[in-house]
């Protein structure tokens, strides 16, 4: 494959010829699946149970979708929501006032009710654009504390305290044990649904987010609309739950929907794991079936919800991944090794059509932060291929100028272009879209995934002209970029089981998977030990050769002078010199910039050496 | 070099500190006299800083020993190493941007006990006469002043804590040249008084025009030491900074 | 105009309560950091407390008012050893979580003890009141606000003047800097949760005699303090009193214009407007205050 900037590449032969097509792997587990949820839906429509019992269950199961709707929204992208029992009562009310008083078919209620969930849990989510941690769990409260309000008060629609009595369930389920039956089969479905949700591009894209939301910002991913996915999809599985509910329970009022319940939600899914939906089932489960044995913990009011609260500190405390966190991690060192797989192609990069125009034009850039001029009125250029550094002492802003490159900051002044596009006012996700590849300086992996995992984000940029859809060929092209560095043994292997070097060599990779037409490397030798140096100048050497352009911060000025044809010089936020790297490292203001001035007065005239030109 | 006979005041021996799984300083050993000014200069990364958070508490040492008249520091809790007579003026000031400057240089003295209010009072203001140019600004709140005069009032409030050694942090960094003149002139008129001080800074020139004796460090070894005069003329220390063909070897302190 | 002056007048009064528990958490919040979401759980306790030394117990008030409070800065001092300290180091979402707990905790652990009913606490005066002019000030009011009054000049006169409560101001701006001058980060961070319980406590035992002492009580004051701290700024002091007074007023008017049984909605609405439009509050651009 090409090594050189090569006219646009051929799809043809760009992408590296797949290697035999790998197998599907059997679905073995998801036939286990299915042949267990079938088994418990034939079991729950043929036991014969009590009604206590059959409400029970459907309790449990109801409950469960709904809490697996938090594992979504909570465990899978880290965004709280308090509100979760505010979408069950919009999809149990749709439910009840729609077949009641609207005498409407109980299917036609209960899409209602996810269409309403949805719409209102994307505008929850929606409020996530500005707001996070603390405030967006305020934003949930109100929002839940709002609905109680309008269920409790607003009587001609709602019957108020009085509830909805009498709900009619389908014809077709309408005893007992098959309506169970129903539940049963909708919970198995959803929890195959959200158990394989991880793995699909959204799913990743919701872990990155957990994870390390910049991080995934310059991958690519859309952080904001991740959110909204997140939060929709929470919200419509929990009116889902209710609108069961609805059915199962045939009575609904205003506090079966309270605050608290929410926190019941939360509950189960922090003591199950809130990682995973057989986290969801494993506490709603415990905590539904328990207190029924405790049933004489119930007869004193406030002491069963007591100890939920006192729970919660202490799960939160002792047992953060919750009972199938601690679990999960047992049973998944006892999983099978995959088989191997065929020895990775060469990692292609395409830079697209040659030019001699420059990759990045930066004019007149400023970044103030109230009255410090981090970076003052800087111009620069780097040309198409090779290497660039950008050089400074500390505090010259080289930092700053790398964050308003990668879009992290917004610039007070001046233009960013990308070959020709102005790129000054992308969001981060944007200009990853454009080819702007980036590597932080404090490592910013996804820690909950593997090495494989981490480089098939950074394939999935959007506009990746190497890119693809298919699971196959993102992995093939991420083994490649993991080769590259020469990781490609240990891709399966998670994040903690790296070395610092060799993480930031997976960082490195997981920017060459998207195939950047310009690469932002923030201080890539911080940290490493001369050997991984030379290791890392070497890797550099060949990223160059493939006619990538590299745009480097550090502070090694060996490296530096060993890797960068050009450099730019910072200082105090403006530019001091700019040109060849050997000439610029000898001018008397960089070297003045670095060991300071040669001024005559104060007590540095007591120095009296001059300092002589290298 | 070293001061003849008389203990030395601070001793790093064979320290390690690191963050996570980077070493950032890898088995520094070297001395401070009392009275002394020593100089820690390096590029940045060189683990400079990190040796003064060591010592004045805020991170803890992987292995080694820090002796404060042989009295060992590793593992005591910032609050106590600074009653113990080590005042540390950190790296960016943080000055405490809602408190004023004259609060600010009160609570310098947070290490020693038994100082009555009026006590206190009085050697603010006399803390005044050795920085003349913020006494205008006692009541101004610490987030409006300027980089320069921050740098005073961080240095005073260290001054109150009546220290054994004084850690300084890289006082120059952000700021003007003419500004660092000024600071350093401050620093110089300290040393006249006799405090010992430990100055971390990556401006060298003016790093060893206030200095007994210098190290230079690199990637968080000891490379050079020697006195000021024969650090500044030595090709070797331009090396470190600006890497070049001259590589630098780790020299016994001393 | 005469109703509006009156409705004026309660609208400050009740506002003064959610100044006093916004105040509480505040404090907390710029000290560590920690949204705490059990504060009105501290109002709640101590009302509950004030119930069952003046009420069931039937001893004098200046001994059941002494034990209350004693028994807030107790609660604070666990609070910040249970709930606070052992997360510490880790992020707001665990943190947010064990707050709801405690929350949840403290309100039904009261329950349990005492039961579901209501409580009454007497007024503390005699006199229900007096007319000025065409207002009528309701004598417990009036206390509410007189005693607002002389905590927000106390906690004024504590925080400027006094050496403890410029360590107390330096921990919140940079707790690692106070560590480096030797002022001790934990005790100040102690003496934060105690202060804010027993500020949170005063308020609850303001207000019972106007409001039912029921289990709820906590929540919905919590909630109507976070609206209050919003509206002002967050982690404003001066942000949060005026906040909180304004909370009470747009409260009270709304109640008595709009429509009472909404009236609580009003605060959130309040919340979820300024959160969406203008989440640094009232008070937001200015840059670090003292406390």
């Amino acid at each position: 494959m090409s090594g050189t900037p090569s006219p646009v590449a051929d799809p043809a032969t760009a992408v590296p010829a797949s290697p035999p097509a790998v197998r599907r792997r059997l679905p073995l587990g998801s036939l286990a699946y299915a042949v267990l949820a079938a088994a418990l839906v034939a079991v729950a429509a043929t036991t014969p149970l009590s009604g206590y019992a059959l409400n029970i269950l459907m309790q449990a199961a109801t409950y469960a979708i709904a809490v697996i709707g938090l594992t979504v929204v909570l465990g899978l992208c880290g965004q709280i929501n308090l509100a979760q029992a505010a979408f069950f009562g919009i999809g149990a009310y749709a439910v009840g006032l729609g077949t009641v008083d609207g005498g409407l078919n109980f299917w036609i209620c209960l899409i209602v009710g996810l269409g309403l969930a949805v719409v209102l849990g994307a505008a929850l989510g929606a409020s996530t654009l500005r707001l996070g941690g603390h405030y967006l769990a305020m934003v949930t409260i109100s929002f839940q504390q709002i609905l109680t309000l309008v269920l409790t008060n607003w009587i001609p629609v709602t019957h108020g305290p009085d509830g909805v009595p009498n709900i009619r369930r389908p014809a077709l389920f309408a005893d007992g044990q098959s309506y169970l039956a129903l539940c049963v089969l909708v919970l198995a479905i959803v929890g195959w649904l959200v158990w394989h949700m991880p793995r699909t591009r959204l799913g990743r894209a919701m872990r990155a987010v957990r994870d390390n939301e910049l991080a995934a910002g310059v991958s690519g991913i859309d952080i904001y609309r991740t959110k909204v996915a997140a939060f929709a999809v929470g919200s419509l599985l929990a009116g889902l739950g209710g609108g069961l509910f609805a059915g199962s329970f045939t009575y609904i009022s205003p506090d079966q929907f309270s605050f608290a319940e929410s926190i019941v939600f939360l509950t189960m899914a922090l003591l199950g794991g809130v990682g995973s939906p057989v986290g969801a089932v494993i506490g709603t489960a415990l905590l539904i079936l328990i207190p029924e044995w405790l049933r004489f913990l119930k007869e004193i009011p406030g002491l069963y919800l007591a100890i939920y609260g006192l729970a919660v500190i202490l799960i939160v405390v002792f047992m953060p991944d919750g009972i199938w966190g601690f679990l999960g991690d047992q049973v998944r060192r006892l999983r099978r090794t995959r088989p191997a797989p065929p020895p990775a192609a060469e990692l292609t990069l395409s830079q697209g059509e040659a030019s001699t125009a420059p990759m990045l034009e930066v004019s007149d850039l400023s970044k103030h932060f109230g009255g410090l001029k981090a970076v003052d009125a800087v111009s620069f250029t780097v040309a198409r291929g090779g290497i660039h550094a950008l050089i400074g002492p500390n505090g010259s802003g080289k930092t700053t100028t790398l964050n308003v490159l990668s879009g992290l900051y917004s610039p007070t002044g001046g233009t960013v272009r990308l070959a020709g596009q102005d790129v000054t006012r992308l969001s981060p996700h944007r200009r990853a879209a454009a080819g702007i590849g980036r590597t932080f300086q404090n490592i910013r992996l996804f820690r909950s995934m593997s090495a494989l995992e981490n480089v098939v984000i950074g394939a999935e940029r959007p506009n990746n002209p190497l890119g693809a859809h298919d699971r196959a060929a993102l992995e093939a092209r991420a083994r490649a970029a993991l080769a590259f560095v020469g990781l490609e043994g240990r891709a399966e292997e998670p994040i903690s089981g790296f070395s610092y070097g060799h993480q930031r060599l997976i960082e490195i990779a997981r920017a060459l998977a998207g195939n950047p037409v310009l690469l932002l490397l923030d201080e890539p030798a911080a940290g490493l030990n001369s050997s991984e140096k030379n290791a890392l100048t070497v890797l550099l050497r060949r990223m160059a050769a493939k006619g990538l352009t590299i745009l480097i911060i550090d502070h090694d000025m060996t490296l530096v002078s060993d890797v960068a044809s050009h450099v730019t010089v910072l200082n105090f936020g403006r530019r001091i010199a700019d040109g060849v790297t050997a000439t610029v490292l000898r001018e008397p203001a960089v070297i003045q910039a670095y060991l300071g001035e040669d001024a005559a007065a104060g007590p540095a005239a007591s120095l009296k050496t001059d300092l002589a030109p290298v | 070099m070293t001061p003849a006979a008389t203990p030395p005041l601070l001793e790093i021996r064979d320290l390690v500190v690191r963050y996570g799984e980077i070493e950032a300083v890898r088995g520094l050993s070297f001395s401070v006299g009392a009275g002394e000014v020593v100089t820690l200069l390096g590029s940045n990364g060189a683990g400079k800083s990190t040796t003064l958070k060591a010592i004045s508490g805020l991170v803890r040492p992987a292995a080694g020993t820090i002796l404060l008249e042989g009295k060992p520091l590793e593992g005591l809790k910032p609050e106590a190493i600074v009653r113990l007579g080590v005042a540390h003026v950190p790296e960016g000031r943080r000055v405490f941007p809602g408190l004023t400057v004259r609060e600010n240089i009160m609570l310098g003295a947070s290490n020693r006990s038994g100082l009555g209010k009026r006590a206190l009072r009085d050697e603010v203001e006399a803390m005044f006469d050795l920085f003349p140019d913020i006494r205008r600004f006692g009541d101004a709140l610490g987030w409006t002043l300027s980089g320069g005069q921050l740098q005073m009032v961080a240095l005073a409030r260290g001054l109150m804590a009546k220290p054994r050694i004084l850690l300084l942090d890289e006082p120059s960094l952000g700021l003007a040249p003419v500004i660092v003149q000024a600071v350093f002139a401050i620093i110089a008129e300290v040393r006249r008084r006799g405090t010992t001080v430990l100055l971390v800074e990556q401006n060298a020139r003016m790093g060893l025009s206030v200095a007994d004796r210098g190290y230079v460090l690199e990637t968080g070894r000891l490379v050079l030491s020697g006195d000021p005069e024969s650090l500044w003329a030595n090709d070797e220390i331009r090396s470190a900074y600006l890497g070049g063909r001259a590589k630098a070897e780790v020299l016994a302190a001393g | 105009m005469d109703l509006i002056l009156q409705l004026l007048f309660t609208g400050i009064g009740i506002g003064s309560v959610y100044a006093l528990v916004a105040l509480g958490f505040v404090l907390i919040f710029r000290a560590t950091n920690v949204v705490n979401f059990a504060q009105g759980e501290f109002s709640m306790v101590a009302a509950f407390l004030m119930v069952v030394f003046a009420v069931d117990l039937e001893w004098p008030y200046w001994l059941s008012l002494l034990l209350t409070i004693g028994g807030m800065a107790l609660l604070g001092a666990l609070f910040n050893l249970g709930v606070y300290y052992p997360l510490r180091h880790r992020s707001y979402l665990p943190v947010i979580i064990s707050t709801i707990g405690a929350s949840i905790f403290l309100a039904n652990t009261t329950l349990a003890l005492y039961g579901p009913q209501p409580q009454v606490l007497p007024p503390v005066f005699e006199t229900q009141g007096f007319l000025l002019g065409p207002v009528f000030l309701d004598s417990q009011y009036l206390l509410i606000i007189a005693v607002t009054a002389a905590l927000v000049a106390f906690q004024y006169w504590f925080f400027e003047h006094t050496l403890v409560g410029k360590k107390l101001q330096a921990t919140s701006q940079d707790k690692e800097m106070a560590a480096l001058l030797g002022i001790p980060v934990a005790g100040m961070i102690m003496l934060t949760f105690v202060y804010s319980a027993v500020l949170g406590g005063i308020a609850g035992i303001l207000v019972a005699p106007v409001l039912f002492v029921s289990i709820q009580m906590g929540a919905t004051i919590a909630l109507k303090a976070f609206a209050a701290t919003i509206i002002g700024g967050f982690g404003d002091v001066t942000g949060a009193i005026i906040g909180g007074l304004a909370l009470g007023i747009i409260e009270t008017f709304g109640a008595a214009y709009i429509s009472v049984p909404y009236k609580d909605a009003f605060a959130f609405l309040v919340l979820i407007v300024f959160l969406v439009v203008r989440p640094q509050g009232l008070f937001g651009e200015r840059v670090a205050e003292k406390a």
